[in-house]
């Protein structure tokens, strides 16, 4: 098992949930202390992650077929 | 802290997630060495961010986060000073006696190199002090959970401790180390953004610098004397105390992390997992410990309304600081619904790869060390992959026992947790004496051992510190117990090695045929010549040393 596709997967996934919080629920993008809207940036580097992780294993898996 | 539907959802996704890597990976699981070792073929890159991981426990992340805020940037020296220059040392010097010896564990590398009754009470300590750590990590946790969410503690303590032992006992080793670098990267992606949000509140790196006090932002400028700097340690027991002889016997010794380079698939992967594990590690106190010192400085902070923007929560009932709770309390002061599930997420990943690290090194101690050295010798593989699953159960269950004692006794804990910083101490002299010098005899080891132990226990029995300790008298007062813990791990250190030495030259030396691969100068060190350079272990080693130099020079 490549460990970057499941991890890979889990990220995009959640980098997903992070970006859809970010953007359609306005409640939700503050807290006390925080005023920029840190769920949507953070989904973004999570989301950007995962797929980095998935494009690596691919490659990995066409090049050793 | 209120949790929204959406935190429970990160958090139902992670479990689901550690699950799935586990039964993914049960079919690999066919002998003992699948179960316990990983059958030797791991992945660098995994078993370098799992030599870190496992470490990085759930009381790491809260106690890094509190020490910032206690001790300041001079936390950092646990991390610069205190394992960077003790992981380059394991790669580069001892590895290729781990590895190339066969050992299966540090107990038995310590067999083949002295005898029976060393590695006995290295594994007896050994097991013992795992499942105690086990045990106070998973009660500190519980705890936390608690106070924070309202959790209760049995179920978030039995909750999690299944879940790890569902994964450890489908995949073994192999399950647990997949799961740490999991645990990593949600650490690192839910503690990031704290780090950066609370540091930017604060004015930035030179906000805080202009609103503490110089000590707390400098961590070598106030070195000179214990009374300057809020550790209330000076310049030599920390070099000598935590920079060498805690730090390596952590390090090296320790077969918690030993473990996840011994996985690796060659002996040049082994050697580089720590080098390379070195390079995450060395930025580590960013995300850890910068939140903790930039708490301090927003609570000096006032808003609009005159109402400070951060308050260090009390301990309930009384004035004193309980710094435990800053990690939470910034994260409940600075997330929203969302990221406040995914730094939930990672404060449970963490607490689960401190566990199963644990319960991972005690299952292969346990079966190798004891179980077949001393209870059933000679039994076919099958039997002690059974006995290795058993052990696996046992472990947890024992770890569980040892969080609710934690819980109704609390200072026998705080008593334990301090005896294991400095168990590790006398056996780096051990180990150091037993690679480099071949005259170093089994007696020697063993008395050296022993004395080592009962000289730590003796200075922290006649030797007070803020009032603690001094059972058996008091010859000495430190000025902290962080002080009195680096003296006892350097006079633990110091006692051992001599009679070590002394022992060694009146007994027999073994032949050096049987020391070949376990002594230096009678081991052939790998150079790999084929190898590309950055793959190199020296390369690695001095990249690393000079990145560390540069930090600590940074924030010298």
């Amino acid at each position: 098992m490549d460990l970057r596709v499941p991890s890979g997967w889990f990220f995009t996934l959640l980098g997903v949930i992070l970006v859809v919080m970010g953007l359609i629920a306005p409640g939700y993008r503050l807290a006390a202390l925080t005023d920029v809207n840190v769920n949507l940036y953070s989904g973004v580097a999570m989301l950007i992650f995962g797929l980095f992780l998935l494009l690596m294993a691919r490659r990995a898996a066409s090049k050793s077929r | 802290m209120k949790l929204a539907p959406v935190d429970y959802i990160i958090l139902a996704t992670y479990f689901a997630m550690v699950l799935g890597i586990g039964w993914m990976l049960r079919k690999k699981v066919s002998t003992s060495g699948d179960f316990l070792l990983s059958g030797r073929a791991v992945p660098v890159w995994i078993t370098s961010l799992a030599f870190i991981a496992a470490n990085l426990g759930a009381q790491e992340l809260i106690g890094m986060a509190a020490s910032g805020a206690k001790y300041g940037i001079m936390t950092a020296h646990f991390y610069w000073v205190g394992a960077i220059p003790a992981m380059v040392f394991m790669g580069l010097f001892m590895m290729p006696f781990y590895y190339g010896s066969k050992a299966r564990s540090v107990p038995e590398y310590l067999k083949m190199r002295f005898d029976e009754k060393t590695r006995g009470f290295n594994a007896f300590t050994f097991a013992v002090m795992t499942i105690f750590s086990s045990g106070i990590s998973m009660y500190a946790l519980g705890l936390l959970l608690h106070l924070v969410l309202g959790w209760n503690f049995s179920t978030s303590v039995l909750a999690t401790a299944v879940i790890v032992l569902a994964y450890t006992y489908l995949g073994g080793l192999t399950s647990a180390i997949y799961n740490e670098v999991l645990q990593f990267f949600l650490i690192v992606a839910g503690f990031a953004p704290l780090a950066i949000l609370s540091c930017a509140k604060a004015g930035g790196w030179h906000g805080i610098v202009s609103r503490l006090d110089a000590n707390m932002t400098h961590s070598w400028s106030h070195m000179g004397s214990a009374s300057q700097n809020p550790m209330g340690v000076e310049l030599f027991g920390m070099m000598a105390g935590l920079g060498f002889v805690l730090s390596f016997g952590y390090w090296c010794t320790n077969f918690l992390v030993v473990q996840r380079a011994m996985a690796a698939d060659s002996m040049s992967a082994a050697r580089r997992t720590p080098l390379i594990g070195a390079i995450p590690k060395m930025f580590l106190p960013f995300v850890v410990i910068l939140p903790g010192i930039a708490a301090v400085a927003l609570a000096q902070m006032v808003g609009p309304g005159g109402v400070h923007l951060y308050e260090i929560p009390l301990k309930l009932g009384t004035n004193v600081k309980d710094y435990d709770q800053v990690l939470t309390t910034l994260m409940a002061k600075f997330y929203p619904a969302g990221i406040l599930g995914v730094g939930l997420t990672g404060l449970m990943a963490s607490f689960m790869s401190g566990m199963a690290g644990n319960v991972t090194a005690f299952n292969t101690v346990f079966t190798y060390d004891i179980y077949q050295s001393y209870i059933r010798k000679g039994a076919p593989d099958r039997h002690y992959l059974t006995v290795g699953r058993m052990t696996t159960i046992v472990g947890v269950a024992l770890s569980i026992g040892a969080a609710y004692l934690a819980q109704y006794y609390n200072n026998i804990m705080d008593l334990l947790q301090f005896v294991f910083g400095f168990v590790n101490a006398p056996l780096f002299a051990t180990f150091l004496l037993g690679m480099f010098w071949k005259r170093a005899t089994a007696n020697g080891a063993f008395f050296g051992l022993v004395t080592g132990t009962v000289a730590a226990a003796l200075t922290w029995g006649l030797t007070v510190a803020e009032g603690k300790g001094g059972v058996f008298g008091q010859v000495h007062t430190f000025p902290s117990v962080m002080a009195q813990n680096f003296w006892i791990a350097i006079v633990a250190f110091t006692s051992c090695f001599l009679v070590t030495v002394l022992v060694s030259m009146v007994t027999r030396v073994r032949k050096e045929s049987e020391l070949e691969g376990l002594v230096y100068g009678l081991t052939k060190i790998p150079h790999d010549e084929n190898a590309r350079w950055f793959e190199r272990p020296v390369v690695l080693a001095v990249f690393v040393l000079v990145v560390a130099v540069i930090l600590n020079i940074w924030f010298a």
